[in-house]
């Protein structure tokens, strides 16, 4: 460390970058839309906005200025609160840790990803061939081209978590260069970090800039956007809609790791972090319903496409039983010919009755995806159809990437600024310390790269740290308004600001909040008692499956 | 009787003269997509489409059966839709009353597929032999698979960013420990140039012993 002066940002534009970068990651893009849909579309920002204001910005708030006052890592931050406390700040280490683990594999996939885009056909345009060279690979044929290329290829999936195998070379060399660049961003700290969030905050939005023109241009896209803006306004009454919206804030705003208040620490004593918390929260959210739009003018285009193709598919299924004229059918008129032709050869068409396929523009829209089924299938499937797609598929990749990148930025610095506060650590230069721990995650990350990693994956993302971050957040809030005391804690704040936070937020911190978040936590444990052992979907190469994205899967327990 | 016989010529020289018919063992059903192919340049089917047809199947079994002779005539098709498919035979030059073998009528299709699809403008898949399964174009193999190539520039530029991170501020100590060298010995040098001049000296007067003045 440097003889006693702590870095700093180099102006506090960095800072809220930093907050933007981390705060916006892949959450807001696969995640918000599929709840969007999932709870009545336009209807879903209600309780969405509300809970921003009753639980978001207050605890955004609330961790920028225990760092800034602070001005250590969580572990330091607060022991000096309480003594007692410190397992606090441990455990915010220890999530940050998981997450850092399983974090990065996501971005190995987006490199796997990118670095396949450069070729004349998209390799999950289509299935690749047999070695007979009749027909498709069967597998590839039961699924879908873009399933195929992301469970056989890219993940070369097992059959279950307890099938394991060695590790995919092409996975582990993505998931190397995934960690250097981790490694080259935080290397110096604040100082490198600082100047690499001006690019990962801002490129993501040029992106979705761009994918926004593009998207409302494609032909069917206003199908999707119309379908996300209807308000189905009676999922309001369902409680789990206001608890999908408290769980996505609290989440999306990454609470609880322990990244906040490391970015804090790095501000100057008298930085004005009530306004930047207000307005990096309002990005956050802007972005997730900015980004929803583009998901669904994407959606509506896919599933414009799927429709359309189907029913290409129908035309041509009776053109070619009834032997018609290739014009005498066109896909307007393929219903009506659908009855005329029942009720005139009704033995005919029962032969080719079960190769009739239902075609449904509603139920195509209806496949809500969230997560990587979301990311690198349905949008991969949407690219591939677009013209030009190469550039469109690089295009999308790196921002997915930054995203990552962004939000990597965060988790990492969670764990080296509280290591860095202990006197064995702040002994070593800053490169070596950074260099251990990416060391150590890039070794133990390796395991996802393995057949049944992805289940791992799964475990990780699903069950490793969103318990645990209710229940730091909630000890924390509690903390802070009860143990410290909320007179205390207005004194310092006055300290640093030169005013006291007004009424809105100490009620929010003292009571809004804390119960809110009892709220969630109760819930939680009655879902994961009613639940039982924890589930994942697995993927059974032998099972024919219905063409849906991520329905190639079974329950397994 | 003999009109029984006659019945019986009549019917089996009629059937004679028809090899071709649907689901007929020998032949083959072929369905043409003209209009989805083509779109707005599609061409219409006639006559002389089929007689096309004809010549360009006549022309695969010379290619594969090398000796024999095939023409025209010995292409029989019927059963026409106006879907445009039919169905044809190929009857063999030597016997016009025998039909070549299913198996022999794949394998020369099979070979001048290409030839036969340009001549028609279509596809494998506009241009449907339904029974004879089109063989797929091998895979394109490169030695170095495209995205290692990617990958790899990226990863030399990492790695050449994460060296110069690493090595420059070593470098600038090292300038900067010279730069102090360096001050340090124009200083010394200076000093002795002085000291060299003062060996001269200058003889101070007051410390002299002046016996003349003062004798205690």
């Amino acid at each position: 460390m440097d003889k006693g002066a702590r870095p700093n940002w180099d102006n506090p534009m960095q800072f809220v970058l930093a907050c933007v970068s981390y705060a916006v990651g892949l959450g807001n893009v696969w995640r918000f839309p599929y709840l969007c849909q999932l709870h009545g579309g336009g209807g879903f920002l209600i309780p969405y906005l509300i809970m921003l204001f009753l639980e978001g910005v207050p605890l955004f708030y609330l961790e920028l200025a225990i760092g800034q006052k602070m001005s250590l890592g969580s572990i330091g931050a607060w022991t000096a609160i309480s003594p007692y406390l410190g397992g606090v700040g441990l455990a915010s280490v220890v999530t940050s840790l998981y997450l850092c683990l399983y974090y990065n594999i996501i971005n190995a996939w987006s490199f796997w990803y990118l670095f396949h885009s450069f070729q004349s056909v998209l390799p999950w345009a289509d299935c690749p061939i047999n070695s007979n060279r009749t027909g498709p690979i069967e597998e590839c044929e039961r699924a879908t081209p873009t399933q195929y290329f992301f469970y056989r290829e890219t993940l070369d999936i097992s059959s279950s978590i307890e099938v394991n195998g060695g590790i995919h070379t092409g996975q582990a060399l993505c998931l190397v260069l995934a960690w250097l660049i981790t490694y080259l961003f935080i290397v110096r700290g604040v100082k490198s970090t600082g100047k690499v969030v001006y690019f990962t905050a801002t490129f993501p939005y040029v992106v979705l800039f761009i994918y926004l023109i593009r998207g409302m241009t494609l032909h069917g896209a206003i199908n999707g956007v119309k379908y996300m803006f209807t308000p189905k306004m009676e999922q309001l009454a369902n409680p789990t809609t206001w608890i999908n919206a408290a769980t996505q804030i609290f989440f999306s705003l990454g609470l609880g790791f322990g990244s906040l208040i490391a970015f804090a620490s790095y501000n100057q004593y008298n930085n004005n972090f009530e306004r930047q918390a207000i307005i990096v929260s309002l990005i956050n959210s802007g972005t997730s319903i900015f980004a929803s739009i583009v998901t669904f003018a994407i959606y509506g285009f896919k599933a414009t496409v799927n429709y359309e193709n189907c029913l290409e598919r129908t035309r041509l299924l009776l053109l070619n039983a009834f032997s018609l004229a290739e014009d005498s059918i066109t896909m307007d008129t393929v219903f009506d010919w659908i009855e005329k032709l029942n009720t005139t050869y009704p033995q005919q068409f029962a032969e080719i009755a079960d190769k009739l396929e239902n075609c449904d523009l509603e139920s195509e829209l209806d496949t809500a995806v969230e997560g990587t089924g979301l990311a690198f299938i349905v949008y991969s499937e949407a690219i591939m159809n677009m013209p030009l797609s190469q550039l469109w598929s690089v295009l999308y990749f790196i921002m997915l990437l930054l995203l990552g990148m962004g939000s990597m930025l965060g988790n990492v610095t969670a764990i080296v600024t509280p290591l860095r506060d202990f006197k064995i650590t702040s002994r070593m230069s800053n490169e070596l310390l950074n260099g251990l721990v990416c060391l150590f995650c890039l070794l133990l990350g390796l395991g996802f790269t393995t057949p049944s990693g992805n289940y791992w994956f799964t475990m990780f993302n699903d069950y490793g740290a969103t318990f645990s971050l209710l229940f730091i957040v909630l000890i924390e809030v509690i903390t802070v308004s009860y143990i410290y005391g909320i007179k205390r804690f207005e004194k310092d704040i006055e300290d640093m600001l030169g005013h006291r936070p007004n009424w809105y937020w100490k009620i929010m911190w003292s009571v809004t909040s804390p119960v809110l978040l009892i709220a969630l936590f109760i819930f939680y444990i009655i879902n994961y008692i009613k639940g039982g052992t924890p589930t994942y979907q697995a993927w059974n190469k032998e099972l024919p499956c219905m063409p849906m994205p991520s329905h190639c899967l079974h329950h397994v327990s | 009787m003999l009109e029984k016989i006659l019945i019986l010529l009549c019917l089996s020289s009629a059937l004679a003269e028809q090899p071709c018919k649907p689901d007929a063992s020998d032949g083959y059903k072929v369905r043409l997509s003209i209009k989805t192919a083509l779109g707005d340049e599609a061409y219409v089917w006639n006559e002389n489409e089929m007689f096309l047809f004809r010549a360009t199947l006549a022309f695969a079994m010379r290619s594969h059966l090398n000796g024999q002779e095939f023409d025209v005539s010995n292409i029989i098709v019927c059963d026409e839709t106006p879907r445009v498919t039919f169905w044809f035979v190929v009857t063999s030059p030597l016997n016009t009353s025998g039909l070549v073998d299913k198996g022999v009528v794949e394998e020369a299709i099979r070979m001048s597929r290409n030839r036969i699809n340009s001549a028609f403008l279509l596809t494998d898949k506009t241009l449907e032999f339904i029974g004879i399964t089109p063989t797929l174009t091998a895979p394109v193999n490169p030695d170095t698979p495209p995205w290692l190539i990617v990958f790899g520039v990226v990863m030399g530029a990492v790695g050449a960013g994460i060296i110069v991170v690493l090595v420059s501020p070593l470098v600038l100590k090292k300038r900067k420990k010279n730069e102090e060298t360096d001050e340090d010995e124009e200083e010394t040098g200076v000093k002795a140039v002085e000291n060299g001049s003062t060996r001269e000296g200058v003889y101070n007067m007051s410390f002299s012993d002046d016996e003349r003045l003062t004798q205690m």
